[in-house]
């Protein structure tokens, strides 16, 4: 998975702010972006397990992201993310959130191939149009 | 002025379906494909889908509990058609699976129509609706409500100018589901394991106000999807005057390739016909064959061998494999265990048209019984029936070689009791005179024409069949050991020494 385009979306939905709550609050919000497009086609039981699994790939890198017990459901699971990030550094929450989805984004191609899964992902950390070209 | 309505079809792309179909699957039709798992329901759902698909008219897939849909994707992309760039565009994949769970049928109703509604596809996918059954047994008068359902479905879609499939599992000791009475077609798909062998079979069970193709069709699965051999019919020609009908004297006659067979025949073989070679092994059953086929080529007739035999003569392996890799000669030689007579007829046919063969070789029908699957055996005859009838009816002639025990006490001319299916016959046995082993032939039959009645003396020099004179010093011949007959006693004792 392409990690710089992942890094590059994070830091445009995080904003003007170098804070890592900015960089957690992005983070959950392309995770809940790609499970609205996951969600038809795999369904919501497919998504939570991908990402718990991504989840434990990424902890050994780093183990904070460890953030609840394995029964937590979606929510708490997400919110608790977002606190446990916004704790770190800016720097540190950033390559975490890389890590994360990038660890998703494979899983989920080991799966069901690169192609299918760009087509699904590729949206969602594509690089946006310069502006000249919006209307 | 007649305004009724015409149903068009839609022609699935699936090679053979088609035609079995009657031309394709009706257009706003609710069709059912069921059977047990691992048939290939899924996989005939996803190619329909993926030929059928396009922007303008899309199409919606309901996947509800059974196969997880990472699972299905995983694998229906192992196949060809599957095109990735279509999902999002022409192809929309929805999971139902937690609406199913609940066992109630409303949310998920409520859940299909929505997205049908916002989408407009022109095609329907329910993948499978066994997880709703199971659902509906657990409820009181399931049974009548899932009825309901999927006649409320069924409308629905019609009306929202959609084509519907969905699929099922049932398992195989159960009787049909009082719910196939709902269906406008239903689709059986089957897989029937025989000894050491597997075989794929497919029957359209109703498809209403379609003449569909009766019977039980094989089909295959390879890395390009299923394929299916509809089971050779055939046609009633309705008393028209065919080809088929002209007598003999007006067809054209071919030369076998023999020096001195034509004259035997009356003439050469007329064109279209069948012939059986029967004979003993080693009697030069394939070297006619060989001859046959290469006579063709040098008259600029393209031919096909259907092999079968385990270890075929050097003669013919060495001339035969020279002309199939200059393309002249097209080459059948399948060995897998799973073969039905349709798909030899239907690559053959293939083939043929491909080719613009005139003549074709299947050597032999021996080895042709052994090399068809253990399920197939049985009907054997009614197949090769069939398929002598397809084959004549595009008009080519066939030489069909049959093993033959030399037995001395009776006249049979094939195994199976084949015989009388061909037009012709040419018989090769072996006789004994003065302790040798000696070849003769004759030609038994020829439909409609005259031909030689005599018993030729043969042999066999560099490959090739030489064909001597008639033995007519002798009779008995046919029992296998000769007497000389008391005229020729007469001359040897007249011109003694």
């Amino acid at each position: 998975m392409n990690h710089e385009a992942i890094r590059r979306a994070l830091l445009l939905q995080a904003g003007d702010a170098v804070e890592a709550s900015a960089v957690a609050t992005a983070t959950v919000a392309t995770w809940l972006e790609a499970a609205i497009r996951l969600t038809p086609v795999i369904g919501g039981e497919g998504v939570d397990m991908l990402f718990h699994r991504a989840l434990q790939i990424s902890a050994k890198d780093f183990p904070w992201l460890v953030v609840t017990t394995k029964k937590a459901g979606r929510t708490e699971m997400l919110v608790a993310l977002q606190t446990h990030m916004s704790e770190r550094e800016m720097e540190i929450a950033l390559e975490a959130s890389v890590a994360l989805l990038a660890a998703f984004a494979d899983l989920l191609a080991h799966l069901i191939g690169e192609s299918l899964t760009d087509r699904l992902l590729g949206p969602i950390w594509a690089p946006p149009l310069p502006a000249s070209e919006q209307e | 002025m007649d305004n009724k309505v015409s149903i068009q079809k839609l022609a699935t792309g699936v090679p053979g379906l088609d035609a079995i179909l009657g031309g394709g699957v009706p257009e706003l039709s609710l069709n059912l494909i069921v059977g047990t798992p691992g048939t290939g329901k899924t996989t005939l759902a996803h190619q329909i889908m993926f030929n059928l698909a396009t922007p303008e008219r899309p199409a919606l897939f309901f996947s509800a509990l059974g196969e997880p849909a990472l699972k299905m994707l995983r694998y229906q992309q192992q196949f060809s058609f599957f095109d990735a760039s279509k999902i999002g565009t022409a192809i929309h994949f929805f999971n139902l699976s937690d609406d199913v769970s609940t066992g109630d049928f409303d949310p998920v109703l409520a859940h299909i129509v929505e997205e049908v509604e916002a989408i407009s596809p022109a095609l329907v996918f329910i993948d499978s609706f066994r997880s709703i059954m199971v659902g509906a047994n657990r409820q009181r008068e399931g049974a009548i409500k899932l009825k309901l359902f999927l006649r409320h479905l069924g409308l629905h879609f019609a009306s929202w100018d959609a084509t519907t499939f969905l699929i099922g599992e049932f398992p195989s000791d159960s009787s049909p589901p009082p719910l196939l009475t709902v269906a406008d077609g239903v689709l059986v798909l089957e897989q029937h394991v025989a000894r050491n062998s597997m075989v794929r079979k497919m029957q359209v069970l109703k498809m209403r106000g379609e003449a569909t193709l009766p019977g039980i069709h094989t089909f295959r699965i390879t890395q390009a999807g299923i394929e299916v051999f509809p089971a050779a019919v055939v046609r009633d020609d309705g008393g028209e005057h065919s080809q088929a009908a002209v007598a003999p004297p007006t067809r054209t006659r071919q030369t076998m390739g023999v020096p001195g067979l034509d004259e035997m025949l009356g003439g050469g073989l007329p064109a279209g016909y069948s012939i059986l070679v029967a004979g003993p092994s080693g009697s030069g059953k394939t070297i006619l064959a060989t001859a046959f086929l290469v006579e063709g080529v040098l008259r600029g007739e393209a031919g096909i061998v259907v092999a079968f035999e385990q270890t075929p003569s050097q003669s013919w392996t060495r001339t035969i494999d020279e002309l199939v890799s200059a393309g002249r000669i097209g080459l059948i030689n399948t060995r897998s265990l799973d073969l039905s007579i349709d798909e030899i007829v239907q690559r053959l046919v293939d083939m043929i048209q491909t080719m613009n063969a005139k003549r074709v070789v299947i050597d032999s029908l021996s080895g042709f019984k052994l090399a068809v699957a253990p399920s197939f055996r049985e009907d054997f005859r009614e197949s090769l029936f069939r398929m002598i009838s397809v084959l004549s009816g595009i008009d080519v002639t066939v030489l069909m070689t049959s093993e033959l025990e030399d037995r001395y006490t009776d006249l049979r001319f094939s195994p199976n009791g084949s015989a009388f299916l061909t037009d012709a016959i040419i018989v090769q046995r072996y006789i004994e005179v003065e302790s040798c082993l000696k070849r003769v032939m004759a030609v038994v039959k020829v439909r409609g024409s005259a031909h030689s009645n005599e018993l030729r003396q043969y042999e066999i020099v560099d490959g090739k069949i030489v064909i001597g004179t008639p033995l007519t010093n002798y009779e008995g011949l046919l029992g296998g050991r000769p007497t000389q007959s008391k005229a020729s006693d007469a001359d040897t004792r007249g011109s003694g020494p």
